[in-house]
């Protein structure tokens, strides 16, 4: 019976009745319902569990395959983590949320049809919309609205899509939705593009970038985890293979390098930092290959820990100092240092270096590209992979916490934040070392060796290089400094260009109308002067006429009436 | 949320990292790291070379330079397209 209850429940059921407890207890009934619900998740065993009819249509609320099992599992650690991180924090609204959000995408990853994976999905957009809105401020709640927006448009796509997918193949099932060589189908790709949005695809990829750096200091941890990476599962069990996704996955390894370097906010970089990463995941799943599924799977597992110790690094740094600017920061190593120490060990974890959890995932990802002899996307992943290091692996740990010094002496993190930051690095050099306990859960059996001679030196050559050109271009004073600056992306389009062009078609629209009234109250007031000059007692219809006038007019009226008579 | 910020400001209270001594050390260290990491490709070879590329000397290490300062440079560029004020969209 307890099977068929999608995986997560106890944490959106525990979530309802989570304001009724005291408000000090709340941050640790978080933890435990989400210990709790790991517990649960591990005992449901492999298969289909949950059907339940619906208007004739059979959905099927929980599967557990090798898949959604590594997913729920790793979805479970990070809202562990995250609620470790947030148990200093009193705020109901944000326990509720986070619990919520964490359950539902819990269960959307174990959705065996459209429907379920539907109301999940708006799930995790309507419940963690409230991380961003408890910042309370005029920002946040602009940025959440937008978020709002078009997390919901994402949900309805997806229903569309599901619809005509219902009409056209007669089933509701959440399975692989392409064929090799057939084109896609109008359904199909109304799913992709739903996917596409929360997997921050190029132009559809920021409300990322706006939305999580305005989250709250635990918000943003709770946020990096799930929708991203719901949308990367997504993708993998429907999209495996789809070669557009490679050349869509390209794209994104590349543009939010750039715009990282010159970002300020290091929370907002880490917000390109996360589009990139799901660039690799999305090349992943474009090759579809066994070992580039794999790789995709094992990426966004690794990935989920590091850039949320990433995220908790640069929240305590927010908590403790009050920005996470570049500009403000510096020197934080001396009034911090085991944070300093947990974010280079996730910047290291990003970056790939050997021992740590990058080296074994990424290079799945690339050497699956290799494999296909897909020598562009092989270049352009090294490319992005040097770009990693240039953002997380350098920028973030040396601007916040080297550089110059700011002068800012604060205490050292709150200790339930060193706490989560503890296990995720842990967890960080535990599965670059420790490799083969995650290849072995991953769905196809794997004949890949990250440790070979020849990946550890060539990997460490690129980063160790990358390096040294930062320390060129730092002495040479060619590394663009940091400035205060709002950078421009594709917000600017719906926040600038769209209502700039709404409000000069309303000015323009009422220019035309002004004028035509204008003009016709003229021609009326024309009208009626000229009325009034014909009628006045002077003019020549209002005088008094005489009667040889009107005898003459009457005798012309009838000459004239006999003589169209005659004709 | 309030973020407790308990600022004070210290000056002239030099770490290991901030000495100049050690920073020369370290970068000392890294050039020869990189060295070390080029000369490594004498001592090997690699096993399944996908393309020509890899095989030859070096390869990921001037790639990883050129790269960075690319990325860099790119960076450069876009920020005088997209640079705007701080309270651009504030206002």
């Amino acid at each position: 019976m307890i099977d068929s209850l999608p995986p997560g429940w106890i944490m959106i059921a525990g979530a309802i009745f989570l304001p009724l407890i005291p408000r000090a207890m709340q941050a640790l009934a978080v933890l435990g319902l989400s210990v709790a619900s790991l517990v649960l998740f591990w005992m449901v065993p492999e298969g289909n569990h949950g059907n339940i009819t619906l208007f004739g249509e059979t959905l099927n609320m929980v599967r557990i395959d090798a898949m959604s099992r590594i997913f729920g599992t790793i979805f479970h650690l990070a809202a562990i983590m995250a609620s470790i991180y947030a148990l200093h924090v009193r705020d109901t609204r944000q326990h509720v949320a986070g619990l919520i959000y964490a359950g539902a995408a819990i269960g959307a990853a174990c959705a065996g049809d459209l429907i379920t994976l539907f109301v999940f999905w708006e799930l995790t957009a309507i419940s963690s919309v409230f991380l961003v809105w408890a910042s309370d401020t005029e920002r946040s709640y602009r940025s959440g609205m937008r978020y709002l927006i078009i997390q919901v448009a994402s949900g309805v796509l997806l229903l569309s899509g599901a619809i005509i997918r219902y009409v056209e193949t007669g089933s509701l099932a959440f399975e692989q939705f392409t064929a090799e060589g057939e084109t896609m189908s109008l359904g199909a790709l109304l799913i992709l593009i739903a996917f596409g949005i929360k997997c921050a695809f190029p132009f559809l990829h920021n409300w990322l970038q706006d939305s999580y750096p305005e989250a709250t200091v635990t918000g943003t941890v709770f946020l990096s985890a799930f929708t991203t990476k719901l949308a990367v599962y997504s993708l993998a069990r429907g999209f495996a293979g789809t070669e557009q996704l490679i050349w869509i996955g390209c794209a994104m390894t590349l543009f939010p390098i750039i715009f990282a370097v010159i970002e300020n906010d290091l929370r907002r970089v880490l917000a390109y930092s996360l589009n990139n990463q799901l660039g690799f995941m999305v090349v992943g799943i474009g090759i579809g290959t066994e070992l580039a599924i794999n790789g995709t799977i094992a990426h966004a597992f690794c990935h989920i820990i590091y850039k949320a110790l990433l995220f908790m690094s640069m929240g305590a740094v927010l908590h403790r100092v009050g920005t996470v600017k570049a500009t403000e920061l510096g020197g934080l190593h001396k009034s911090m240092p085991l944070t300093t120490i947990f974010c280079m060990i996730g910047a290291g974890a990003i970056s790939g270096f050997p021992l740590l959890s990058g080296f074994i995932s990424k290079s799945m990802i690339i050497t699956a590209a290799a494999e296909e002899h897909q020598f562009v996307v092989w270049i352009i992943l090294l490319i992005a992979s040097a770009g990693v290091m240039e953002h997380s692996g350098i920028k973030i740990p040396f601007f916040a916490f080297f550089a110059h010094d700011s002068g800012k002496r604060v205490k050292e993190a709150p200790w339930n934040m060193l706490v989560a930051m503890g296990i995720a690095a842990f967890f960080c050099i535990g599965l670059g070392v420790a490799y083969p306990l995650l290849y072995r859960w991953l769905p196809y059996d794997v004949d890949y060796h990250p440790y070979t001679v020849t990946h550890v030196v060539t990997q460490l050559q690129l980063l160790m290089f990358a390096a040294l050109a930062f320390v060129v271009l730092m002495k040479s004073g060619l590394y663009p400094s940091e400035e205060r600056s709002t950078n421009l992306d594709t917000d600017w389009i719906y926040r600038r260009l769209i209502p700039g062009a709404l409000g000069l078609l309303g000015t323009s629209i009422k220019a035309v109308d002004q004028s035509f009234r204008k003009d016709a109250i003229v021609v009326v007031q024309d009208t009626i002067s000229a009325g009034r000059t014909l009628l006045s007692e002077q003019g020549v219809l209002g005088r008094t006429w005489a009667t040889s006038t009107m005898t003459f007019w009457a005798t012309v009226l009838f000459a004239t009436c006999l003589v169209l008579y005659y004709l | 949320m309030a973020h407790s910020s308990n600022t004070e400001t210290h000056a002239g209270d030099q770490s290991w990292f901030e000495r100049p001594g050690n920073i020369r050390l370290m970068i000392g260290l890294l050039v020869l790291t990189c060295a070390g990491l080029v000369a490594a490709d004498l001592f090997y070879e690699n096993p399944h070379p996908h393309f020509d590329l890899e095989k030859t000397f070096g390869f990921q290490a001037w790639f990883g330079f050129v790269a960075f300062v690319a990325v860099v440079f790119l960076g450069r560029l876009l920020r005088l397209i997209i640079k705007r004020p701080e309270d651009y969209y504030d206002r």
